[in-house]
């Protein structure tokens, strides 16, 4: 990786402010919210919160391999289906706790795509977009069908709820502090992989692969990775799920809720992983702010997504968008600076 | 040696097939003359499902009538879509921005957030449950044909499917706007050079596109007298397959594959049931994208 050791090291401002951000948000998720919620003491608020959190945790493993290694990908809401499937039938069938369940779902899911991967990263473009869309698809069929094994349509009850060696953790606020746990170390971990090294090897395959794979970049095993990689925190978010609410069907992992992660990746910034995290806040609370509306909440999630594509083409915080803002700030401070050329411009970036 | 069993299962493959290639047409053309996919083409079907649903409720018209008004509103939706989720997005027309992958995934997104709004619409104004078509309207009268049987709609599904097949290929072969459909599909920046009117071109592929996806949901919403908001999800799905097994851009390859697709959909059902039906259009495609990267009936094409 010595090719992106030229990539600017964070400076002491940025540094401190990249303490400081992260210490609110944490502050945020496990002294203020919990106190909220157990102000409110409402079991629908902590449903709400916890259904936020995990799809904060989708959203960011999205992020990983749509928005930072640039591959569109439309089955990833199966992989989540696989992570809560191997969950609830470690549970149901061999009576395995959470705290066995909750790394293995996301082991097999990673499995799983590691599997699938084999034959398909080699494609690219609207070819890849196909295949993951295929592979989403079949992995439905095999859960909605699958009868004897995933009880099909009528879907697993999942008995045992949090626990952590023994100590049961399904009381309200044990279970929100368990699932703001996990999610927020995934998140981390998404985050320290993203902007690491390793993530810009993987912004490279975004930008040009046929380039980066000239440069000695190896792009399908980058791919495979960053794909596997994303299954993985993906199946921990079903794990997640299935011990969240003790109920999983297959209805929880079809086609549209892969479009309604990938909207979150979209809405909030291709390539940022704030926005992602942003993007699922907004696109899991706003439609339950506007419970009001009734069914019109699904419209709410299509047109953010139009909209967003079609006025914010780079997202909420995308990653592209604030780089050409840092340009123009930068280019306007020449300017100023260089009035010595007669037309009182300088020779700015463009 | 030919069980009557399996030849009837042939027929119903083909009339299957035949819907999912006048689909895989619309999507076909489109790819072919922007080079993008068009995720909203299912909703097109559903689309033309429901106007053929409502002309019938409310005016009882003959059947050639519910058709053509499917046709219409396929052919207003193919206009209005073009306008609204890719007409946007093409800011730019050199060469460089007509072959951008930005492009190419920013219409994917706005289509398939268009399609999203569309389902929705469909589901608030008509419900999510099946709409039943009325029954003098199924085109399902049984007609004995040597040991098989086969009902009105397999002809009429035939014919019209045929027909249209011949209309298009008298429209791009024959005509001036076909002349310049495959002119801008060939090379879009040399169409414009010469001095066609390349938007113009864009927006008659997409109603010649969408009317052929609108006729496919009203005869198959006849067909199996079954109408409903999620319906074109799935032959979307189908066509697609058949267009990426085609070869992308070629339209007897895609209408090929999309009657192998329905008759091997159709035998199938023979063997497992229906529900793992549908695993052989994603097997074909997983398949086809790795052993034929070209499509089984496509010319060589260019690392995309």
């Amino acid at each position: 990786m010595n090719a992106f050791e030229t990539a600017a090291p964070a400076d002491g401002l940025t540094r401190r402010r990249g303490l400081l951000v992260p210490a609110l948000i944490l502050l945020l998720v496990f002294a203020a919210l919990p106190t909220l919620l157990a102000g409110f003491d409402r079991g629908y608020f902590y449903q709400i919160a916890n259904l936020a959190l995990i799809f904060v945790l989708l959203s960011a493993s999205m992020h990983l391999v749509t928005g930072v290694a640039g591959l569109l990908h439309l089955g990833h809401a199966a992989f989540y289906g696989v992570g809560a499937y191997t969950a609830a039938l470690l549970t149901s069938k061999l009576g395995l706790g959470f705290t066995v369940t909750l790394p293995l779902s996301g082991l097999v899911a990673a499995l799983v795509a590691f599997l699938v991967a084999l034959p398909t990263m080699r494609l690219v473009s609207i070819y890849f977009a196909v295949a993951t869309l295929a592979i989403g698809q079949m992995l439905y069929l095999v859960m909605l069908n699958w009868v004897d094994f995933t009880k099909g349509p009528n879907g697993i009850i999942v008995s045992k709820g949090f626990e952590l060696f023994g100590f049961s953790l399904s009381g309200r606020l044990a279970a929100y502090y368990t699932v703001a746990t996990v999610v927020t170390l995934s998140v981390i971990a998404i985050g320290r992989l993203s902007h690491s090294y390793y993530g810009n090897a993987l912004r490279s395959i975004r930008e040009d692969d046929q380039c980066a794979d000239a440069m000695g970049v190896s792009t399908v095993r980058l791919k495979m990775e960053a794909f596997t990689l994303s299954a993985f925190f993906a199946g921990v978010a079903g794990g997640l799920w299935a011990h969240m609410t003790g109920y999983i069907s297959p209805g929880d992992f079809k086609f549209s809720e892969s479009i309604l992660i990938l909207a979150m990746v979209v809405v909030g910034g291709l390539g940022s992983l704030p926005g992602a995290v942003i993007g699922a806040l907004l696109l899991i609370l706003l439609p339950e702010g506007l419970r009001g509306l009734g069914d019109f909440r699904n419209i709410m999630v299509g047109l953010v997504m139009f909209l967003s594509i079609l006025l914010l083409p780079k997202g909420l915080l995308g990653e592209v968008s604030a780089l050409r803002l840092v340009r123009q700030q930068l280019g306007a401070a020449w300017r100023t600076a260089g009035p010595a050329n007669g037309k009182g411009e300088g020779i700015g970036w463009r | 040696m030919f069980d009557p069993y399996y030849l009837q299962q042939l027929a119903i493959g083909l009339s299957l097939g035949m819907t999912y290639a006048l689909m895989a047409i619309g999507f076909t053309l489109i790819f072919g003359v922007l080079n993008v996919v068009n995720f909203a083409h299912g909703e097109i079907y559903t689309l033309g499902a429901f106007a053929g649903l409502v002309l019938i409720s409310a005016t009882a018209p003959p059947i050639v009538a519910v058709i053509l008004g499917a046709l219409a509103i396929g052919a207003l939706a193919g206009f209005s879509l073009e306008r609204i989720a890719f007409k946007p997005f093409r800011r730019f027309t050199d060469e460089a921005s007509l072959k951008s992958r930005a492009m190419r995934e920013s219409t994917l997104l706005s289509s398939l957030a268009v399609s999203i709004v569309v389902r929705e619409a469909l589901e608030i104004a008509f419900g999510s449950q099946m709409r039943s078509v009325p029954f003098e309207y199924l085109i399902n009268t049984p007609v004995r044909v040597g040991p098989v049987i086969l009902v009105t709609g397999d002809f009429i599904i035939f014919g019209v499917a045929a027909a249209m097949l011949i209309g298009l290929q008298y429209l791009l072969t024959r005509t001036r706007i076909g002349l310049a459909i495959r002119a801008v599909s060939n090379n879009p920046l040399g169409a414009k050079y010469v001095g066609i009117d390349t938007d113009r071109t864009i927006i008659t592929t997409f109603v010649v596109g969408s009317m052929m996806g609108a006729a496919a949901g009203i005869l198959m919403g006849l067909y199996y007298g079954a109408v409903f908001p999620a319906m074109g999800f799935t032959p979307g799905i189908k066509a697609f397959v058949a267009m990426v097994m085609g070869g992308l851009s070629s339209i007897p390859g895609a209408v090929i594959c999309a009657l192998i697709l329905g008759i091997s959909e159709s035998m199938a059902t023979t063997f497992v049931s229906s529900g793992w039906s549908d695993m052989v259009a994603y097997g074909f495609l997983i398949l086809t994208l790795i052993f034929f990267p070209n499509g089984l009936f496509g010319a060589r094409r260019e690392r995309v």
